[in-house]
């Protein structure tokens, strides 16, 4: 019985979203442009002006805004976690919210946790963490399965849906339903390079590449023994890897006919130790050292290639590499920093407010200024600056040849075992379909 | 064993007796603890033991029954939420939280146990004072009862504080731990969004059986005998190294003693997670040490031996399996040395001058000496602690940790598969499979495993030493 | 002349041990005041030399290194901890040492096997444990975690106890004194060098742990942290190349009162570690 009333009760709030949904869509930019307009003149809450404004026939109490600013008595308590480089754009942004809303007292603390390992501290107790978080999509779906994750039934400010890049709401979602809030859309890897060192020609092709760098004496380095990046060669070379329906487990196919070729070419790759395996801090501390002329890596790193380059620093999509012979697309994974809502928080409808604060337009125009990332909203990314900015225009080219990261646990600890077999020239001399069957195996090991 | 058996029987005894032979207030005292108190007089030790009782009453019915009657499922009803778009709130169902309901449940049965031997203990206390009544003997007072716990019973208060602290930090989560073995507590099953349930042995199977596709038994073994060799290593190295470096520094023809010992305490005060770090950094891949290793043709040079692989530009002292562990352990020479050296320094000092003098008039060698007199005397003082040592190095985290988390990357591929790694000790590992990967169930069967390996070292040395009892050997 | 070569041999050769041990210690020191933010990895000195990272770390807090806060947590924790530690490890080693008591073998037995009951292990059950009484993310808690569980460390205090003469406290208690009496009185000012020991060791605890610090307070707020887990946060992946001085200069701060701490209770801490290790 419990259930039934339970299922009833959620179709409704359902079919209530999409309702509110729609009529959210019509009211974004009437509520954007609110506070400005009305400040000077009025302190009325904003959103309430903007709900009279646009949709005049609507009772006042069907606003919900309005309605959560007049149920809000009490103090508002959200905790915001953003990542270490994100702290002072943040801070900025949530004085700017707090102005949004004058007539409710916000009391709320911004903690420091990379978007990278969100979910490593959100998992240990979902209960405990932050109302409103960052974190990079590649863990939406264990975000989702822990119940981390408050989906977006509705919007409330702007269209979450409509008005970010295709991919990233796609990449913000699980199973058709979305369950965060797009932020940044250069979460993916591409190839930077010092222009002095090579021409617009060279970087079309990884051998050609190595070639060149070979003369000059100079390194190139790619994070090969880690799963993301290895994922590249496989993917471009046409092998497949993909998350199973339950969320859990993998397909993969790393080790059907003909893939010890990939493998083979990787070892190939790396044999002349001039396509060197390295981890991303090193890279940093290389470039600017000057032993390293062209790196794959993302635009977390455009600071670092900027300052050591200068007017030569360049980016690009990723070169091609040859498997037996033939020219091969290196692949990549698309990746999305997005800022999700805890349905633990004792304010959810605060801190959904909250997130798409955080990743509307103006937001992610500011931190596309102060920072230089990638935005996923699609009119804060046509801007000319956006545009221009070589490391997001290499991210654009390589978007053709990116899939958006969807796999399982188990794929990590094998694929970063096998690139580090690879780049070290498979020193026990283990068959490559061996080596490759047994990856497989561990990437596709069944969880209970 | 027999006797520990006997004493069992006695204990039970002993209620029997108090119930066949206490009067009325006795058998009272089993239904209204303080019953038998209040009839020799005791008020406020019977308004306590009532308190007890009432307490105890609360406790059962107010937490322990709800808990207890959700212990056999750990839970029925899922979490479920519902977010009203309009109004901008969410309700949530009166849902199960497994892992709460282990806890609480736990907690609930220690403090049944607990509150059975204090009845127990009542039960006697009471036939104790009747007997006492009935031969006429004096019957404390309650300011004789308060005395008598700064006397005769003072390590009862002694010991009350201490052991409130360890159950609550030590017992209650190692008895947790060990529930956790026999349920199916992972990531798919985390709480509070999922419900994870009682699976019996199969945690414990896995491990030991070598499935296709899971590899737990083979990493197991596999990082066991690395664990023990590490154990083994780490405490032998630091504790000759020690004892070394303290002869030398002691040694007559040694100026300025005390300069050196400084010096080498310096290298033990920054803490240890700031110095590990540190030393990742200065011997990682690209780092300072292989900088300059490369520049004085270090590197090539090991090339060319074979050492390092040819494909690469530096030494690998943290990210090969054979160069990590052999760094591992040589920089934990580096950070335990001086500890030992510090106690090496102490125990040397007393070592009885009188045989090493007569030792050397007999003409043996300053190795002889050492060999012979001053080892033995060192053993025979430090052994204990030697395996005190031993046991904190199979469970060193720290070093292994600190050294290799986020560098090194296993190229043991049935290792991989069970997010394994060579240089892995059993307790990073599960502080891996924890931490990362939310496989607590797995994580608990090898948390048991390790206490058990400990469990044994330990008892095996020390119930030695407690009972060979050199306790009242110098009072 | 032999003598005079073998001399000048022993003090080259302790000179090069000593050179080893410190030139870790030498390198944290020196980057400490390194312009370059990231690891200088081609030389051992610094390029450029500053003051600016201990400014940083002093005077420039800001939601990431909040120094200042950090270091008077853990000071705040690691003396609490070390009061309720010691006062603990005395009232066991005490009891079991000098008390005799049915079943006290069996007990001394047992907390041992518990003691080897490495913490990392049933961290997530002491995190529930602490959680349901609401002292996650609480400094109170933090003290607890460190100090609670300190009673089975008794051992090599209780050794040392052991080895104070029992005379001394029959003659007291022929004199009527009661047994709280003789603990204060006698046992206690006689075990001063186990009691600095001890305290040395629970005052050190809380600087030097990062895992349990980092599961208990997890509010990702920098201002609750202690030094630990604000050093170790630095050299995470994203910060490392933006914070390594700053962290050499931090690890510095602290090193410099241990160091101190250290090398004046050398000589306590020697007798206290030996007095108890004899016997173990």
């Amino acid at each position: 019985m419990k259930k039934k009333v339970l299922a009833t009760l959620l179709a409704t709030a359902m079919v209530a979203g999409c309702l509110a949904g729609c009529g959210g869509s019509n009211d974004t930019a009437a509520t954007e442009e609110a506070p400005a307009a009305d400040a000077a003149t009025e302190e009325a809450a904003p959103a309430e002006d903007a709900a009279e404004e646009t949709a005049p026939a609507a009772d006042a109490a069907a606003d919900p805004v309005a309605n959560l600013i007049a149920a809000t008595t009490d103090t508002v308590t959200l905790t915001v976690w953003a990542s270490e480089e994100d702290q002072d754009l943040t801070t900025q942004l949530l004085d700017e919210f707090k102005a949004a809303y004058p007539d409710v007292t916000f009391d709320i603390t911004l903690g420091a946790e990379s978007e990278s390992t969100a979910k490593d501290t959100i998992l240990t107790d979902v209960e405990a963490a932050a109302d409103v978080y960052a974190f990079a999509d590649d863990q939406i779906n264990e975000l989702v399965q822990a119940g981390a994750l408050q989906e977006v039934v509705t919007s409330y400010t702007y269209d979450v849906a409509t008005e970010n890049a295709a991919g990233a709401v796609e990449a913000a979602s699980v199973d058709g339903k979305l369950y965060a809030y797009p932020m940044t859309a250069d979460n993916g890897y591409f190839m930077f390079y010092d222009s002095s060192v090579f021409t617009e020609d060279d970087v079309q092709s990884l051998e050609k590449m190595i070639e060149v760098a070979e003369a000059a004496g100079k390194k190139i380095a790619m994070d090969i023994s880690n799963g993301w990046y290895i994922y590249s060669f496989f993917q471009g070379a046409g092998y497949e890897l993909s998350l199973n329906d339950d969320g859990v487990t993998n397909t993969c196919t790393w080790n059907a006919a003909g893939a010890t070729d990939v493998a083979q070419a990787i070892m190939d790759l790396t044999a002349s130790g001039v396509l060197v395996d390295m981890g991303d801090e090193d890279m940093a501390t290389q470039i600017a050292e000057g032993t390293i002329v062209a790196c794959v890596n993302g635009t977390w790193r455009a600071e670092t290639a900027a300052e050591a380059w200068g007017d030569n620093y360049a980016a690009t999509k990723l070169p091609t590499f040859q498997v037996a012979g033939k020219d091969c697309q290196m692949s990549s994974y698309s990746g999305y920093k997005l800022v999700g809502v805890n349905p633990h928080s004792a304010n959810v409808g605060w801190s959904m407010l909250l997130a798409e604060y955080l990743t509307n337009e103006a937001s992610q125009t500011a931190r596309f200024e102060a920072r230089g990332l990638g935005p996923a909203n699609l009119a804060a990314a046509s801007s000319d600056a956006v545009q221009a900015n070589p490391a997001i225009s290499a991210l654009a080219a390589q978007a053709a040849y990116a899939t958006p990261q969807r796999v399982g646990g188990n794929f990590w600890s094998p694929a970063e075992t096998l690139g580090q077999i690879l780049a070290s020239g498979n020193p026990d001399g283990t068959d490559l379909q061996t080596l490759l069957d047994t990856t497989v195996e561990g990437i596709t090991a069944p969880v209970e | 064993m027999k006797k520990a058996l006997n004493a069992i029987g006695n204990y039970f005894k002993n209620i029997g007796i108090a119930f066949a032979k206490g009067d009325i207030w006795v058998k009272l005292s089993a239904i209204v603890m303080g019953a038998g108190y209040f009839a020799r007089k005791q008020i406020i030790n019977g308004i306590i033991m009532l308190l007890v009782e009432v307490l105890f009453v609360v406790m059962c019915i107010g937490y322990a029954a709800p808990n207890l009657a959700k212990f056999g499922t750990l839970g029925t009803v899922q979490f479920e939420q519902v977010f009203d778009p309009l109004t901008m709130t969410s309700t949530v169902n009166d849902y199960d939280n497994s892992f709460l309901i282990l806890l609480n449940s736990i907690i609930s049965l220690f403090l049944i146990l607990v509150f059975i031997l204090f009845w127990i203990a009542n039960m006697k206390a009471v036939y104790r004072l009747q007997q006492k009544k009935e031969n006429g003997e004096h019957i404390n007072n309650f300011r004789e009862d308060v005395r008598s716990m700064f006397n005769e019973k003072f390590h009862i208060t002694l010991l009350t504080l201490p052991a409130i602290g360890v159950i609550l930090m030590n017992i209650l989560p190692i008895l947790v731990l060990v529930a956790v073995a026999f349920t199916n507590y992972d990531q798919q099953h985390m709480p509070p969004n999922a419900l994870f349930t009682w699976v019996g042995w199969n945690n414990f199977k896995n491990l030991f059986t070598n499935s296709v596709t899971v590899t737990f038994g083979y990493s197991f073994k596999k990082v066991l005998v690395w664990t023990l060799e590490w154990a083994v290593l780490a405490t032998f190295t630091t504790y000759i190294g020690g004892i070394l470096l303290a002869k030398f520094i002691n040694d007559k023809k040694t100026k300025l003693p005390k300069m050196w010992r400084t010096l080498f305490i310096v290298a033990i005060a920054v803490p240890q997670f700031v110095t590990l770090l540190l030393v990742r950094n200065f011997f990682a891949d690209n780092g300072i040490v292989n900088t300059f290793c490369s520049s004085i043709g270090l590197t090539d040079f090991l090339k060319s031996v074979g050492l390092v692989s040819s494909n690469l530009t530096y030494i690998p002292f943290l990210t090969n399996p054979g160069w990590a562990k052999v760094m591992i352990v040589l920089i934990n020479i580096w950070v335990g040395v001086p500890y030992q050296m510090l106690v090496a320094t102490g125990v040397l000092m007393n070592i009885p001058e009188d045989q090493i003098e007569s030792a050397r008039i007999d003409g043996a060698n300053p190795f002889q000496i050492f060999v012979k007199i001053t080892m033995p005397y060192m053993l025979f003082v430090t052994g204990p602690s030697l395996i005190t040592d031993f046991v904190k190095n199979i469970n060193n985290f720290n070093v292994i940790y600190l050294l290799t988390q986020d560098v090194y990357v296993t190229s043991d591929q049935l290792l991989a598969n069970s997010n394994a790694k060579e240089i892995d000790l059993l307790v990073t590992w599960l502080f891996r499979l924890t931490n990362e990967y939310y496989n607590y169930k797995m994580a608990s069967v090898i948390g048991i495993i390790v206490f058990i390996i400990c469990a044994a070292f330990t008892l095996i040395t020390f119930t030695r030493t407690i009972k060979g009892d050199k306790e009242e050997e110098f009072q | 002349m032999k003598k005079k070569v073998n001399l000048v041999l022993r003090h080259v050769f302790l000179l090069l041990l000593v050179v080893i041990w410190l030139v870790p210690i030498l390198w944290l020191f020196v980057t400490s005041f390194s312009g370059y933010k990231g690891i200088n990895t081609s030389h051992f000195f610094p390029d450029t030399w500053t003051l600016d990272n201990y400014a940083q770390l002093f005077f420039r807090s800001d939601s990431i290194v909040q120094y200042n806060r950090w270091f008077m947590n853990t000071l705040v924790i690691a003396i609490f901890t070390c009061i309720i530690s010691t006062i603990l490890v005395l009232m066991v080693s005490y009891t079991m040492s000098k008390l005799r008591f049915p079943g006290r073998k069996q007990l001394m037995s047992f907390s041992i096997i518990l003691n080897m009951f490495p913490g990392v292990l049933s961290m997530i059950a002491v995190y529930f444990t602490l959680k349901t009484f609401g002292l996650t993310n609480s400094h109170i808690g933090m003290i607890i975690v460190y100090s609670a569980g300190a009673g089975l460390g008794y051992l090599i205090c209780k050794g040392f106890m052991d080895t104070i003469s029992v005379s001394l406290s029959e003659a007291a208690r022929l004199e009527g004194a009661s047994e709280a009496k003789i603990f204060w009185r006698i046992i206690i000012p006689l075990s001063k060098p186990i009691i600095v020991y001890t305290v040395i060791n629970a005052f050190l605890l809380p600087w030097g742990d990062f895992v349990f610090a980092k599961l208990m307070l997890n509010s990702g707020v920098a201002t609750d942290w202690t030094v630990a887990i604000g050093l170790f946060n630095m050299l995470g992946k994203s910060m490392i190349n933006k914070y390594f001085s700053v962290f050499c200069a931090g690890g510095v701060i602290i090193s410099i009162p241990i160091s101190i701490l250290f090398v004046i209770m050398q000589k306590f801490y020697v007798e206290g570690i030996t007095g108890g290790s004899v016997k173990g």
